[in-house]
């Protein structure tokens, strides 16, 4: 059962009774909320995922409530719970979602040590994986979420989850996060694409999520391989133009954008050292979303930069 | 607190898996559920994660379950990898100037391999080191990347002049925090435990100086219930309990410890800590602290609050337990003028801030 198959009641009172588990990717989720704002957010985003309302436990239970009786009425706020933390301040209720994203970012950053954890989009044609390993800020959640209408699966816009033993990437596809000017830029290059509402985060910037692809929410349980590393840097005006990466650049900078390769030791710098070495590297400047789109498509089927 | 927080299941298993990791085998998914929290809060998940893994159940666990061990796990191997570098470059920065520093607390037992280092969550690492070489301490570390926090003038003043320890210091690269200590209970304190004779004592373990495991044993002792949270109250419990557990199957161990308790002045805390690693599931009681025991009506006042504290927190008496265990470790820190002062500078500017 997906949680577009749920009834909006049927919805509200999992969420209330504790019992909603949300299947993501390899993780267990699950949430507590009276808020909805969060109902909402889950209906449209999260149509998709599976539930699993026999779960005996999950990996993050999270509850997303309003901190207290006042703030349920009066301007009213959400607040995170995670295990017995709340890692976040409040924040005005509108933004639920931001806050659900936000805060599994958290737990998958902090608590999902199994897997050799890199910041990167990750996405997957004809068998292979695509990794765009960057900070935030560079454009990859924009290029990710425009190759997503263009056949290519999402495994993620935030994480490449990879086994360190075996170098198998597991997909974790949620909502795509864009900011700012890439909203418009994708509403306008994928006019199909269902977004929900955009709303003004702590830092002033306006945040939406897009609905990420059924096909690669169905398909999160189909792993693949590393085949190329991409770094995107938006550069305003410029021609897209990619420029091979040496397999130790590359290696320095799957390193940089991972959040714990030192964690796993010698296992985890193996295993970057291998991906870089069956991975083609390039970085990739771009301005024009189709140019940089593009250039992708052309480095998937040519197999070498 | 939050009502979240309030999770006395949690602590109830908690505690079952401390005293007896041979719980972890009955235990259900639902349980897991609960536990986990509990156990990610007080810092021993790592340890439990290690225990279970030890006694081969992570397999038949759910997926969940083991997810989350698993991650504790390698946060563990992480911790104990992690603090062997930080040893090996403080040493880089005080060999050459000819200072050796005993290691502390959590350093030292990864470090010497001893059961509580097994797991161990350690937030910074203490080294020890005499006052008079204070100076070219700091100056060798600050030449190697380590900076202290920029401090209001009063912390700096409450380090310098009352405190065991310099301030903290951050390493530039890494970020990671070290604690130099001349003594280990502060200057203004009642109890002054001589630190040459810490020094003296002090062996070579794996390459690295500890303190004896008489002395190591005392420190423990000393810092019991320090930082006033529940959190960091059954963490030190078990650090004990490992402690006696592993140096008491030495037979001469207890005489030598007691022997060591009257040296530095710390008999009491001694009592206390035997006493309350039994909360913990510890099997050896050392007769020999009995002198130190304390009138009936003030043992029967600590056990409440210890009990009260560790094992209820979620109740107001709980509460209270935990803030006047913190009263009294500050009690043993200060004299009481300075306390209140402290205090009081303490409660205003958090309040202001």
């Amino acid at each position: 059962m997906t949680v577009g198959d749920l009834s909006d009641a049927e919805l509200c009172g999992l969420l209330r009774a504790q019992r909603f588990t949300l299947r993501v990717g390899p993780f267990l989720v699950r949430l507590r909320s009276v808020m909805s704002e969060v109902q909402a957010a889950l209906a449209l985003l999260y149509r998709a995922h599976e539930i699993d309302t026999e779960a005996d436990g999950a990996h993050f239970v999270i509850r997303l409530d309003h901190p207290g009786l006042v703030r349920r009425f009066f301007r009213a706020q959400a607040q995170l719970t995670f295990d017995l933390r709340q890692p976040f301040i409040p924040l005005p209720a509108s933004m639920a979602a931001p806050m659900l994203e936000a805060g599994l970012n958290w737990c998958i950053g902090n608590y999902a040590h199994q897997f050799l954890v890199i910041h990167s989009a990750t996405l997957e044609r004809g068998g292979r994986a695509l990794l765009m390993p960057a900070p935030p800020g560079s454009g990859k959640s924009t290029l990710c979420a425009a190759l997503v209408t263009r056949g290519w699966r999402l495994l993620s816009d935030e994480f490449a989850l990879v086994d360190p033993t075996t170098g198998i990437l597991v997909p974790v596809p949620r909502p795509i996060a864009l900011k700012e000017g890439s909203i418009d830029v994708i509403a306008r290059w994928a006019p199909d694409a269902v977004f929900g509402p955009s709303v003004v985060n702590n830092e002033d910037e306006t945040v939406a999520y897009m609905q990420p692809p059924a096909r690669s929410v169905r398909d999160s349980g189909l792993t693949c391989r590393a085949g190329w590393i991409v770094v995107p840097q938006y550069v305003a005006g410029a021609d897209a133009t990619t420029t091979p990466m040496t397999r130790a650049r590359a290696l320095m900078h799957l390193a940089d954008n991972s959040f714990n390769y030192n964690f796993h030791g010698r296992v985890g710098f193996d295993r970057l050292v291998a991906i870089a070495d069956q991975a083609p590297s390039v970085t990739l400047r771009y301005s024009r979303l189709d140019e940089g789109v593009d250039a992708v498509d052309r480095l998937a089927q040519t197999g070498a930069p | 607190m939050t009502p979240e927080a309030r999770d006395g299941r949690g602590l109830d298993l908690l505690l079952a898996a401390v005293r007896s990791p041979q719980r972890l085998v009955a235990m259900s998914p639902p349980e897991w559920g609960a536990l986990i929290p509990s156990a990610e809060e007080a810092r021993l998940l790592p340890r439990l994660a290690s225990d279970a893994q030890r006694m081969g159940l992570t397999s038949g666990l759910p997926d969940w379950t083991r997810g989350r061990l698993t991650s504790a796990l390698v946060r563990g191997q992480e911790f104990e990898r992690a603090v062997k570098w930080e040893i090996d470059r403080v040493h880089r920065a005080l060999l050459p100037a000819g200072l050796r520093p005993v290691f502390l607390k959590g350093a030292a037992y990864i470090a010497a391999g001893l059961p509580c280092g097994v797991g161990r969550v350690v937030a910074d690492v203490d080294i020890l080191v005499p006052e008079a070489e204070l100076p070219r301490a700091q100056v060798a570390l600050q030449q190697h990347g380590w900076e202290f926090e920029p401090l209001e003038p009063y912390d700096e003043r409450y380090y310098r002049e009352w405190m065991h320890e310099l301030p903290p210091m951050r390493n530039r690269d890494r970020g990671t925090m070290l604690d130099v200590h001349h003594r280990i209970l502060p200057k203004t304190g009642r109890i002054h435990p001589p630190t040459e004779r810490l020094l003296e004592e002090a062996r070579e373990v794996s390459g690295i100086s500890v303190l004896s495991p008489e002395h190591m044993v005392l420190h423990a002792a000393a810092h019991l219930f320090q930082d006033g949270e529940v959190a960091g109250a059954l963490r030190d419990v078990v650090d004990l309990r490992d402690l006696i557990e592993q140096f008491g199957q030495d037979p001469a161990f207890e005489s030598r410890l007691v022997a060591e308790a009257k040296v530095l002045g710390l008999g009491r805390p001694l009592f206390y800590a035997v006493r309350y690693a039994r909360l913990a599931g510890c099997t050896i009681d050392f007769a020999g602290v009995g002198p130190w025991k304390p009138s009936a009506p003030l043992l029967a006042g600590m056990d409440h609050l210890v009990e009260q504290t560790l094992t209820r927190p979620d109740t107001t008496s709980g509460s209270l337990g935990a803030f006047a265990l913190y009263t009294r470790s500050h009690w043993l820190k200060m004299p009481v003028g300075l306390l209140l002062r402290h205090v009081t500078r303490k409660a205003t500017r958090n309040f202001w801030s």
